[in-house]
């Protein structure tokens, strides 16, 4: 049985904006990634899964069932963590999520003891009694992800889980979006535009653009080779630089940065070689993964034909 | 997973019992439905929420049912009169069956004017709405069961004080079974327009919310809905031409109230409006119109509305 089935699906919304444009996929169980940059239709993807959306034209199927005809049999089933904010300030993690577990079926009982349990799990404790509106942003995604799961669904839907969180609570949510795909055997979607994030907890991208398919793929056919090395200096990134090109490579220097495509293995060997000839004084050397959309802005194939994109797309990036 | 006890492992340790599925009962959308109907009626009287949430709901509902304690306080005064004191009292009171509706209509439009956005409004004002129709739930059983809620809340609101009026009629009197045997035909009347009113009112004022996020809007909207065709049709009537003013009557969800209130109790018509001559099935006509339009306007609001 497919998990999802996608086929010519287009969403246009009043007003002319094409969300989604005859993308056709199938999905099957795992943790998927569907990357995008913003506007790429991700959301409306979504949306139109949980059939809270119709669509313009095309079919989709959830678990086999039309999304049109059995929303609400497909939704039983079916956990939604939304981007924006869902949550009321005035009302406690356990009163939201109690209420909201009734709200997809569950018997009174079995909804309280579900909350605590999920409350738990995303790692809400006495904090879970008070009025939601003092919550950080990491707690407040905490618990939107634990009303998705509360009705312990077979399929997730998470729309930037990571939306808003420091360094730190990114780590914590992909960590529990990773559990609960591999450990719980939950069917997790996961959108995002930040393929660096994504690539750590997914086994499957779905790359779509501007409505599109992109490319449906396993992880690791994605991200091979895709990045940049950016070796930094103290000084003399020019030099190496030079050196680097001289030797085949391609490689700029970007103030104390040198940057260099890396289409194989070949280049970490010849970096450190140079840097041990010249005897720079190195700080760090780093893989960067370029933001998905600066990917797909510059050339639409590049995700498909490894080291194809614009070696140096990412120049001036923060690492992703 | 934690280990379980072992021989160095001090007592009193956390387990962590890791992730377990759930395998009871799915109940599904009826459930839900019925789920969502109680926690509108609950929310209504801010039951389940803080303590900042009860105060508009204490007060009007203390202000509601405060005429009826009042009467009866007298009654059981007089009864120490005897039988005959007793009666002379109920008969001259003005509050009674027939005037409680419009006694305390104003308590309960001021009850929908505070209430109803909360229901409403917070969902949309806080994107709750998504995670609502993201359920076992359908757009069209959110709103109804929504507003179906609310016109509960609402029926309580307005049939509670009825109930202690029976009772302590009843209790004060010297025979229970006769007293209650006299006003035994009240009931009917007193059902019937207790849910013709809490279905418009509530309906109306539910409708007005469900069109803004914003509090206050939904407040002043449903405030001026109730408010200003009464205005409206007074000063039309006023100027001179009164057959119009008399139909514009209708427009007006109090006035109509009281209209089916009359015919109801076969009593006189207790507004300002002494003129009015409308026939009998146009304020019913009038009622129904107003509660199918209000609630055919919320559905349609939240099949449209985008989450």
């Amino acid at each position: 049985m497919g998990l999802i089935s996608i086929r010519s699906l287009t969403k246009r919304y009043p007003g002319g904006v094409t969300a989604l444009d005859g993308l056709t996929v199938e999905i099957e169980p795992g943790i998927v990634g569907l990357v995008g940059s913003n506007g790429a239709g991700k959301s409306t993807l979504l949306k139109v899964l949980l059939g809270l959306v119709d669509a313009t034209d095309g079919t989709a199927t959830v678990f086999d069932l039309d999304v049109r005809t059995h929303g609400t049999d497909i939704r039983q089933y079916v956990g939604y963590m939304p981007e924006h904010d869902c949550l009321p300030p005035d009302a406690s993690a356990t009163d939201v999520v109690s209420h909201l577990a009734l709200m997809s079926g569950l018997p009174r009982v079995a909804a309280r003891e579900r909350t605590a349990e999920v409350l738990r799990h995303v790692g809400l404790y006495e904090e879970r009694y008070r009025a939601i509106g003092g919550y950080s942003t990491g707690m407040k995604q905490r618990v939107k992800l634990a009303q998705a799961l509360v009705h312990d669904p077979r399929l997730l839907l998470l729309d930037e889980p990571t939306n808003g969180l420091d360094p730190a609570g990114r780590d914590e949510m992909l960590e529990l979006v990773r559990r609960t795909g591999t450990e719980f055997g939950i069917a997790v979607i996961v959108a995002s535009h930040l393929l660096g994030e994504i690539e750590r907890v997914c086994d499957f991208l779905v790359a779509i653009e501007g409505g599109r398919l992109l490319r449906a793929a396993p992880l690791g056919s994605f991200t091979e080779q895709t990045g940049t090395l950016a070796v930094e200096l103290e000084e003399g990134s020019d030099g190496l630089a030079a050196r680097l090109t001289a030797s085949g490579l391609e490689a700029i220097a970007d103030g104390r940065f040198v940057l260099i495509a890396i289409a194989d293995e070949r280049p970490y060997d010849i970096v450190r070689d140079a840097v041990a000839d010249l005897g720079l004084p190195l700080v760090r050397i780093e893989q960067r993964r370029h933001k998905l959309e600066d990917l797909f802005r510059d050339e639409p194939g590049a995700v498909a034909g490894a080291g194809t994109a614009g070696p140096l797309a990412g120049v001036g990036e923060p690492p992703g | 997973m934690t280990a379980p006890f072992s021989a160095t492992s001090p007592t009193g340790s956390i387990f962590d019992l890791g992730y377990r599925g759930y395998e009871g009962p799915r109940l599904g959308r009826a459930h839900a439905i019925r789920s969502l109907f109680s926690h509108s009626l609950r929310s209504a009287y801010g039951i389940g929420r803080g303590g900042r949430a009860k105060i508009a709901p204490v007060i009007f509902g203390g202000m509601a049912v405060i005429p009826a304690i009042a009467i009866v306080g007298i009654l059981t005064l007089a009864a120490r009169f005897g039988e005959g004191a007793n009666e002379a009292i109920s008969g001259q009171s003005p509050i009674r069956y027939e005037t409680y509706f419009s006694t305390i209509s104003t308590v309960v439009v001021l009850f929908c004017a505070a209430q109803a956005p909360e229901l409403f409004g917070r969902d949309q004002r806080h994107g709750v709405i998504s995670l609502y129709f993201a359920r076992a739930l359908r757009r069209t059983d959110y709103a109804l069961a929504r507003v179906t809620g609310f016109m509960a809340a609402l029926l309580i609101l307005e049939l509670l004080p009825q109930a202690i009026l029976f009772a302590g009629r009843a209790l004060v009197s010297d025979d229970l079974l006769s007293a209650i045997r006299r006003d035994l035909p009240s009931i009917p009347p007193i059902l019937i327009h207790g849910a013709l009113s809490a279905a418009l009112l509530g309906g109306l004022s539910m409708a007005v919310s469900a069109f803004t996020p914003r509090r206050a809007y939904a407040t002043a909207g449903i405030i001026a809905l109730f408010v200003i065709p009464g205005i409206v049709a007074g000063v039309v009537a006023g100027l001179g031409s009164t057959s119009i003013g008399t139909w514009l009557i209708l427009t007006s969800p109090t006035s109509v109230l009281d209209g089916t209130n009359a015919v109801l109790f076969g009593s006189a018509f207790p507004s300002d409006f002494f003129f009015i001559d409308l026939p009998d099935w146009a304020y019913f006509a009038a009622a129904l119109a107003g509660i199918v339009g209000a609630v055919a306007v919320t559905i349609r609001r939240f099949m449209k509305i985008s989450a």
